[in-house]
């Protein structure tokens, strides 16, 4: 890579009315968490499309993303070994069948990487921290489970793969820790953004952009506040996940505790 | 005019993005869309319906898909010279053969989870443009591995990453298609040789023995000489070749045709 990604910048295209979308622009900066909110059907997926491909005005919603504040030169757009972006979609196989450490060793080859010593461990035991059950290094790739496929392929993401913006479709899905997977990959400096309906998720971010008919209604700040209900939607759900691994051990569940630990909350914000 | 080949495996997904990229460029150029395959196909009456180009179709039947593509080529063109784009998609069968032409675009749709491009012949190695298809369904990062393996495969193609569902990557297939070279009236060729058919199963052998076929390849050839070779049809046959297989499997008699009848 040439040239460090500062940051990109959405400029407005249409609604599926043909509508003009109401912003001047909509600038991300390195290191941003962004999420993308609306109903199914709204057009959250067109965004991550367009971003995607760098769009020029030339896609479906006539939208133009600009990279460090310049139109991005063709290259950047059709080739895809300078490609910028990173993707993790909601299905995520993996076909090949071999070990996890020569798949990724496989994995930095074909980016004509030399490997440091030690960064497969790092792939792996950054992994580990973000599923719950742990990757062992010579385990068949193939016989992941679906959050152990996701919580390596984020770490990949996170460690192997350049490119600097990481788009993600709906990662709440996966039964992995998702803040500790949004954490690992911001401390590489990347540009994030996440379509979501986790409240918790979209609350745990710089912005978020709402989009409904086609087309981005309005892009909201989100406020110290809303940081701190989002760590309090997520004490609220690791509650529940710590019911229902009692629930899988084979244990009675005898009360509920349904107040939040108002100290830890404290501490947060 | 520009003529664009799109070969691929069956089910790799190339009427799929097809279909997005005449959607693409209809309105700005005259199109017509030839669709090659085996036994059957209907791709060309929904394409046509769908979009309001004319198209063909074109089925191979009893001889070898790629061959017949070859065979056909010249005759679309001298049929469509109002036309500014073809788009032919072949039946694409083989690994090893592709029809694409020198003067043309060759576009090779190329379905992600179908292993490793490693083991593919011209019809990724000579392409001008890769058009990865399903990549939604595998990780990221076997798509940089599969990225990558293409490349070691065809150092020169252009990569895209194509889904055939929600038509991503279609606009870029149309940059490159309008950015390629119209054909003129220059005699066409083919990037690579096509893997011959000479032997008597192509005369019909059915039986699995040497002695057997080269009875039959012995047969076919001496009756090859003796008819012109003109595919005029005549006989009720597309082709000379498909007339020399029912003669020589006695479903026909060689007299059927014009030229053999008075030897």
């Amino acid at each position: 890579m040439s040239k460090k990604i500062e940051k990109i910048t959405i400029l407005p295209g249409i609604n599926k009315f043909g509508k003009k979308e109401n912003f001047e622009k909509i600038d991300i900066k390195k290191g941003e968490v962004i999420a993308i909110v609306g109903h199914t059907g709204a057009g959250k997926s067109q965004l991550l499309y367009d971003i995607e491909r760098l769009a020029q005005k030339d896609t479906k919603s006539k939208r133009k993303i600009l990279v460090n504040n310049e139109i991005p030169e063709k290259e950047l757009r059709f080739n895809p070994k300078r490609k910028l972006i990173a993707s993790l979609a909601q299905s995520m196989n993996f076909l090949t069948d071999i070990s996890v450490k020569d798949f990724l060793q496989l994995h930095l080859e074909s980016r004509g990487k030399k490997a440091k010593p030690g960064l497969i461990k790092e792939v792996i035991e950054e992994a580990n921290k973000i599923t719950g059950e742990a990757i062992s290094p010579e385990a068949n790739l193939l016989n992941l489970s679906g959050g152990q496929s996701r919580a390596l392929m984020i770490s990949d993401v996170a460690n192997i793969s350049i490119s600097p913006i990481i788009l993600i479709d709906e990662i709440e899905n996966a039964g992995i820790k998702k803040e500790q997977a949004i954490k690992v990959l911001v401390e590489e400096g990347k540009i994030i953004l996440i379509v979501t309906h986790d409240p918790s998720l979209a609350l745990n971010t710089n912005k978020r952009i709402i989009i409904k008919d086609g087309g981005i209604v309005k892009i909201l700040n989100t406020t110290l506040k809303e940081k701190g209900i989002a760590y309090y939607l997520n004490w609220i759900e690791s509650y529940s996940l710590g019911i229902r691994e009692k629930i899988r051990k084979g244990q009675e569940i005898k009360d509920i505790k349904i107040y939040c630990e108002p100290t830890k909350f404290k501490e947060k914000i | 005019m520009k003529f664009i080949i799109f070969a691929g495996t069956p089910g790799s997904g190339k009427t799929s993005i097809i279909k997005y990229i005449i959607q693409e460029l209809k309105n700005d150029f005259k199109l017509y869309f030839a669709k090659f395959d085996c036994l059957r196909t209907s791709d060309d009456e929904i394409i046509s319906k769908k979009y309001n180009i004319p198209t063909v179709k074109k089925l191979a039947g009893e001889l070898c898909p790629d061959h017949y593509t070859a065979l056909e080529i010249p005759k679309l063109i001298k049929e469509n010279q109002d036309k500014d784009i073809i788009i032919l998609e072949t039946a694409g069968l083989c690994l090893r053969c592709s029809p694409y032409i020198k003067e043309g675009l060759g576009i090779n749709v190329l379905d992600i989870t179908s292993g490793s491009p490693e083991r593919y012949g011209p019809i990724l190695t000579d392409a001008d443009v890769v058009a990865v298809s399903k990549g939604d369904l595998i990780s990221q990062a076997e798509r940089e591995i599969f990225r990558a393996e293409i490349l070691k495969a065809n150092s020169k193609t252009k990569i895209v990453e194509t889904n055939g569902l929600t038509g991503e990557g279609a606009i870029d297939i149309t940059e490159h298609i309008k950015s390629s070279s119209d054909i003129g009236n220059k005699k066409l060729t083919l990037k690579h040789s096509m893997p011959s058919a000479l032997c008597g199963y192509c005369y019909g052998n059915k039986i699995i023995d040497e002695k057997e076929e080269q009875k039959r390849a012995t047969m076919g050839k001496e009756l090859k000489n003796l008819i012109p070779g003109l595919n005029c049809g005549k006989c009720g046959y597309r082709t000379c070749n498909e007339f020399i297989r029912d003669v020589l499997d006695k479903k026909i008699k060689a007299s059927k045709c014009p030229y053999l009848k008075n030897k």
